[in-house]
């Protein structure tokens, strides 16, 4: 969280054109300074960043240090690759530009981006590692792209001049399947030294590749706000059961053709009632109201109404008996197209069944010590049961229709 | 430039003259071209401890001997004059520059700019030295800043003690840190005596 004006400079090179870095140096590079913007306008709000190109037809300042990180986005569109770098008066400028930022308690940094070859020698980058040095302006260097001989001595013998205490870094990535920023999202020059940015690089890397380097699921932290991640963990239960059913569907489109409007009927339904039974925090207060031994069927209910559609083969079995309650004919066709349901789906079906009648279950409740069926969890879970079968005989009324 | 009483300081305690060193906001300390960082803070201390260096003092980077020092205080002062103590082998400094309530300086700043008043040192070892101001300009300092653009020769600059002799007044000369301008009146921040049940004055 340390308050930092942080100056990028960015290598527009003509040595930039070549696509050993995927999709070109360039596009690898620009990515690259997106991420550090976000990370470091991310690890403190105050923190602002600036861009300039060191290649072209001179140095050239694009952004001075801001904090709005659309700006600096939109400066770095419509870049021209060209002409070559030239190092010391890109840092020389950064430093001035610095030195003239807005809120003087900011610490000082330079990033550099060295794709091309140096053409100065080590002597004058030492002293320019020194002057900086002595303002006490930390300087991060990320080598890439070309590698001509002395290169790494010259940028090396720049870091230990510069070096105070550890607050600067170099990084040297070479050509190969991992991107620029990718490998730039482990080093200190994201993390800013150990603290604040390794939050951003987690969710970064979770975001950017499949199982992240730390990063929670769903990228939100259980402890810190657990409502919003069982929203996350439900939606995509949701989500999952939605597609599976979907599936489902299209698995079984040659056999039961007339089921299909059903089917996805019933997916939707699955999603209507989960929404229905009143989001999840509510759901969840229900089945801690209820106790096990006198609410074994309304739990069953609310467990079926959210479950998980593994058992969209189980919603399937009550959607039938929904219907099978008021056509005897169409019972028989389903009981005959299911044949080879298991033992434990055919259980439930049976007490599924039970359950589809809107006025047992009633009945029972009544008839339960301890459940009040005016209270309002559970004429919501009443409700929902309901719309059910109310969008059960919808269909049914237009399969027939159909026929 | 000696010690204005005409006693010699070891019957009479200067050290209560010496006493600004505790108006100083040691946090907000800073100098440039230290080599260690944070070792300025070394510097601060009371008057009778001003020769014992325990190992922790001041020094600028290796063969550069210029160093800035910016010192915030936590009251408005005023200075009457300023003692430094050097290091040995001429790497104590030889001028001093003082600047006043600026921020921020460095040293292409602090090289450029006309001071406030400037000094030639001496060789001050056992900091009896000190260095008087012009009064008149020094009554309102919120925070000095000092360079010492050289050493008598030495490859570094070293500094065992820095210490402030004046008065502290109990005047803040803060800049305003937060505003809020609001450009409509949000009605809720202006609540009437007749909202907040005002009218009848309560006495108490």
């Amino acid at each position: 969280m340390v308050l930092e004006a942080t100056m990028i400079c960015i290598d527009n090179s003509e040595w930039m054109r070549n696509g050993d870095y995927s999709p070109s140096r360039f596009q690898a590079q620009a990515d690259a300074v997106n991420l550090i913007c976000g990370a470091k306008t991310q690890s403190n709000p105050e923190n602002t960043v600036g861009v300039l190109t060191m290649a072209g037809k001179g140095v050239r300042v694009l952004v001075t240090p801001t904090s709005d990180l659309g700006k600096i986005l939109a400066c770095m569109h419509g870049l021209e690759i060209g002409g070559e770098m030239n190092l010391a008066a890109g840092i020389q400028v950064a430093q001035l530009a610095l030195k003239h930022r807005q809120n003087k308690k900011q610490q000082q940094r330079i990033i550099v981006f060295a794709g091309s070859p140096i053409k100065h020698d080590k002597k004058s980058l030492e002293m320019i590692g020194r002057k900086l040095k002595k303002n006490s302006v930390a300087l991060d260097i990320v080598n890439f792209g070309e590698d001509d001989e002395g290169k790494m001595e010259k940028l090396e013998a720049l870091l230990a001049a510069v070096n105070n205490n550890d607050t600067s870094h170099i990084v040297h990535v070479s050509a190969g399947p991992n991107a620029l920023s990718d490998v730039l999202m482990s080093t200190p020059i994201f993390t800013g030294d150990g603290e604040g940015g390794s939050g951003f690089a987690a969710a970064a890397a979770a975001a950017a590749a499949a199982g992240g380097v730390s990063g929670f699921e769903f990228g939100v932290d259980p402890n810190l706000d657990p409502e919003l991640a069982l929203a996350l963990r439900v939606s995509m239960e949701e989500e999952r059961a939605r597609q599976e059913a979907a599936a489902k569907k299209a698995a079984e489109e040659a056999s039961k053709q007339e089921k299909g409007g059903e089917e996805q009927s019933s997916s939707q339904e699955a999603t209507m009632t989960e929404h229905a039974s009143g989001g999840t925090s509510e759901a969840d207060n229900k089945k801690n109201d209820l106790s096990d031994d006198d609410n074994a069927l309304l739990q069953q209910a609310l467990a079926m109404s959210m479950d998980e559609p593994a058992s969209s083969h189980d919603l399937q079995d009550m959607e039938m008996p929904d219907v099978a309650a008021d056509d005897p004919e169409l019972a028989l066709a389903l009981q005959l197209s299911v044949q080879d349901s298991t033992k434990d789906s055919s259980s439930q079906t049976d007490m599924s069944k039970l359950l589809a009648d809107q006025s047992f279950v009633s009945s029972i409740l009544a008839s339960l010590p301890g459940v009040d069926p005016n209270d309002p969890s559970v004429k919501e879970v009443l409700a929902s049961m309901q719309s059910q079968s109310e969008k059960q005989d919808e269909d049914k009324a237009t399969e027939e229709e159909e026929k | 430039m000696a010690c204005t009483h005409d006693h010699s300081c070891e019957d009479h305690d200067c050290s209560s003259s010496w006493s600004l060193f505790k108006h100083i906001d040691l946090s907000k300390v800073t100098a440039l071209n230290e080599a260690t960082p944070g070792s300025v803070k070394s510097v601060f201390k009371a008057w009778e401890e001003r020769l014992s260096s325990s190992g922790e003092h001041l020094e600028s980077n290796e063969g550069d001997p210029e160093l800035l020092v910016y010192i915030p205080f936590t009251s408005d002062v005023k200075i009457k004059s300023i003692s430094v103590v050097g290091g040995a082998d001429g790497t104590s400094p030889s001028k001093m520059r003082v600047f006043i309530n600026r921020d921020g300086i460095d040293f292409s700043d602090a090289q450029g700019m006309q001071p406030v008043q400037e000094w030639d040192l001496v060789e001050n070892l056992q900091g009896v030295l000190e260095y008087q101001t012009r009064y008149s300009k020094f009554q309102s300092v919120a925070s000095i800043t000092l360079h010492f653009p050289e050493s008598f020769g030495g490859d570094t600059t070293q500094i065992h003690y820095i210490g402030f002799k004046g008065e502290a007044t109990q005047l803040k000369r803060d800049v305003v840190a937060t505003i809020v301008y609001e450009i409509t009146p949000n009605p809720s921040d202006h609540k009437t005596r007749a909202e907040t049940g005002g009218g009848l004055s309560h006495v108490e």
